[in-house]
């Protein structure tokens, strides 16, 4: 029994981290580094959601898509302001993550001075109370973000690999120059990954806002996210999907049947792990170095 | 080369403007600053001169001391973050003390500058602030903070510098002595410590709630958390108890229901929960999503009305040691007066913040100086200072309050409300 909740824990937990690592991965599939902002995007969306909740006063209906497209809004000046010139100049990678890195800060700082260091709690606008199964307890806002991530991520891989937008991304993500030769304009293409990975972070926001609660720093949360998407293979959807789930497990059962204090050091092994025995990830393809 | 020139007539141009203005405004105010600036300079050369190379640096505030300069008290602590909740009411309840003493004359007859930076809660940040003061602003004490770690961080500052710090909310036993039988001759405090919270609790659970199996959740990477929980371990075993599960977190952790699901395997009477209120918050509810119906037990990180609008119902039923009751008739007046300056919420850090100022104050006027060696020594030998915690007289040998009470706060009805006042124990 005890086992059987703890794997619900642990997907509970990994279906957050998915929404996350989509995002990582997403952009890591285009500009080939991970973008360190992708949390304080994350963060802000959650943001975007509660103020307009508490500000505003919309329905949830309403103020769920406005913090939606608010993330990836943000994602998208992001990377005009902050990756663009560096990309034009081509730079080498690093200068795109050392620059992300900064972005994280600012937008942490920002929040801070703008909106409060404090915690804020979203008005109840999920159910939170779980259905109990003899002594099993699932929370019905874990079946309804489950149910939400599945969504987004069908439509996400829909958009990827289905439609002819998507054809751009994946040509795109092949070869810059070649996908421009071919008609393809590079720079609405990143635009648009940028779009749909703040649109993730922000459903992932979100939720997470509403599950947990919300505050400046919470963006740091996304280094497990990073974990996963390294796992599952940098720059691959499915592979995303996977490592969010199997480190939700691993953490959940690390701390249920080793030590509840040595959980973290469980997830950084697993990533070391992989990096070592499998660098492209579970699912990945690419094998060139991870920054 | 051409670039140097233009520069070079800009600074030509603006000396010249600046002379003119000197040349037009020759009055008396500034010629008298002048002088007054002169005198210093030269009191200052007549005082280092004769002294000895070997006991140069230390000490300047002494030196420099004159009636008419403020005294410069320093505070650090956390305005953003975490903890800043704690952190601005704790500053705001210095300023307000402050503010009330400048506006009745001061002390020894002389303004207070209150001088307070944000460590973000942090202790490297703490560390680098607690500097600034001592050595820059040349603050004769410095007040706070709110956490074991941070004022544990910044301790050897003080015993360098030998000037005293008085923490306010820090109540891990290491603060004062870094081991039982060392002590930091500069660092005081004015609350409880943790061995004290710890056997409260302890006590607490099997006294007053008649509970046999207790579990407990901590924070591994803080120094107060574990602290506490390995008090309240050392205690209920003494009186018998049973622990049936101890499980950890990491700071900045928000999901906890593996630990949870262990626990509640266990199936505890109590669950002790020393850490701060968001993850109390997030780990309560999240306890009773589990179905987990064992009462929770919180510390002196629980109380702050946040953690009513977070936890709502989770809490409902918990009870928590503080230092005292935040609504206690004798504060009355401080929280009126502090809502009514700052139009916030009145957390129990004002009432320490209050207390803090009286014992520096007390110690200030019984050196009949500022120099900090005096009020360190003031500190230890003066009398008891009736504080809204009672009365605080600090212990030569371990710089910790003697005889200091500790409130147990239960939470009915969604709000807190004294349950009971829990004598000093020795």
């Amino acid at each position: 029994m005890v086992i059987l909740q703890q794997v619900i824990n642990g997907i509970s937990i990994g279906a957050v981290y998915a929404l996350i690592a989509v995002g990582y991965s997403l952009v890591y599939s285009i500009l080939k580094f991970s973008n360190f902002a992708h949390g304080g995007v994350m963060m802000l969306g959650s943001y975007f959601g509660f103020l307009a909740l508490t500000i505003l006063h919309v329905p949830f209906w309403l103020a769920f898509p406005l913090a939606i497209v608010g993330a990836g809004l943000l994602a998208v000046a992001n990377e005009r302001i902050a990756y663009r010139p560096i990309r034009i100049r081509n730079s080498p990678l690093l200068y795109l993550m050392i620059s992300s890195l900064g972005v994280s800060i600012f937008l942490e700082n920002f929040t801070i001075v703008t909106i409060g260091p404090n915690f804020r709690t979203f008005p109840p606008v999920l159910p939170t109370t779980p259905i109990m199964l003899g002594t099993i307890s699932i929370g019905r806002l874990d079946l309804i973000i489950l149910a939400i991530t599945a969504v987004s991520l069908a439509l996400l891989t829909w958009i990827i690999y289905g439609s002819k937008i998507g054809n751009a991304i994946r040509a795109t993500s092949y070869s810059m120059r070649a996908a421009s030769l071919m008609g393809i304009n590079p720079d609405w293409i990143v635009a648009l990954v940028f779009f749909l990975a703040g649109a993730s972070a922000g459903i992932g926001g979100v939720l997470f806002g509403i599950k947990y609660t919300v505050w400046p720093q919470m963006g740091n949360l996304t280094i497990k996210a990073f974990i996963a998407a390294v796992v599952g293979g940098l720059g691959s959807l499915p592979g995303a999907v996977l490592g969010a789930v199997i480190l939700g497990i691993t953490e959940t059962f690390a701390a249920a049947f080793v030590s509840s204090a040595f959980r973290d050091l469980f997830s950084y092994a697993l990533m070391i792990i992989i990096i070592l025995v499998r660098p492209g990830g579970l699912l990945g393809k690419i094998t060139e170095e991870k920054a | 080369m051409r670039f140097y020139g233009k520069e070079r007539r800009r600074t030509k141009i603006y000396i010249q403007e600046t002379i003119f203005e000197e040349e037009k405004n020759v009055n008396p105010a500034k010629l008298l600053r002048f002088l007054l600036v002169l005198m210093i300079l030269v009191g200052q050369a007549a005082c280092a001169s004769p002294a000895t190379p070997t006991q140069a640096p230390e000490a300047p505030a002494a030196a420099t001391e004159s009636p008419s300069e403020p005294i410069k008290i320093g505070w650090f602590g956390a305005l953003s973050g975490d903890q800043a909740v704690w952190g601005t009411a704790e500053r705001n309840g210095f300023q307000l003390m402050f503010e009330k003493i400048n506006a009745a004359g001061g002390i020894l007859g002389r303004q207070v500058e209150f001088i307070n930076y944000d460590d973000k809660g942090d202790q490297l940040e703490a560390v680098n602030v607690v500097k600034r003061l001592i050595k820059e602003d040349k603050v004769v004490a410095v007040l706070g903070s709110n956490s074991s770690g941070r004022n544990i961080a910044v301790a050897p500052i003080g015993e360098e510098a030998h000037v005293p710090i008085i923490a306010t909310y820090a109540t891990n036993p290491k603060v004062t002595q870094p081991t039982p039988d060392t002590l930091n001759q500069y660092t005081f405090r004015v609350c409880f410590t943790d061995p004290y919270q710890g056997a409260v609790m302890a006590n607490f659970a099997f006294n007053d709630l008649k509970a046999t199996k207790a579990a407990v959740l901590y924070e591994i990477s803080s120094d107060y958390s574990v602290g506490v929980s390995d008090y309240f371990k050392q205690e209920w075993a003494k009186l018998g108890g049973e622990l049936v599960a101890a499980e950890a977190f990491k700071t900045g952790d928000v999901e906890f229901r593996a630990q949870l699901t262990k626990i509640k395997d266990a199936n505890p009477d109590v669950i002790i929960m020393p850490f701060l209120y968001k993850e109390v918050a997030l780990a309560t509810k999240q306890a009773r999503d589990l179905g987990i119906t064992a009462t929770f037990i919180g510390g002196d990180g629980w109380p702050s009305s946040e953690l009513l609008t977070m936890a709502g119902e989770a809490v409902e039923g918990s009870y928590l040691v503080d230092h005292t009751d935040v609504n206690m008739e004798q504060v009355k007046d401080w929280r009126a007066e502090y809502k009514a300056r700052y139009g916030m919420d009145f957390e129990v850090n004002a009432i320490m913040a209050h207390d803090a100022v009286l014992v520096l104050k007390a110690a200030i006027e019984k050196a009949g100086s500022t120099d900090p060696e005096k009020i360190k020594i003031a500190l230890e030998t003066m009398g008891a200072v009736e504080g809204y915690t009672g009365s605080i007289k600090i212990d030569p040998k371990t710089h910790n309050p003697i005889g200091k009470s500790a409130a147990i706060i239960a939470i009915t009805d969604g709000k807190f409300s004294l349950f009971k006042v829990v004598a000093p124990m020795q």
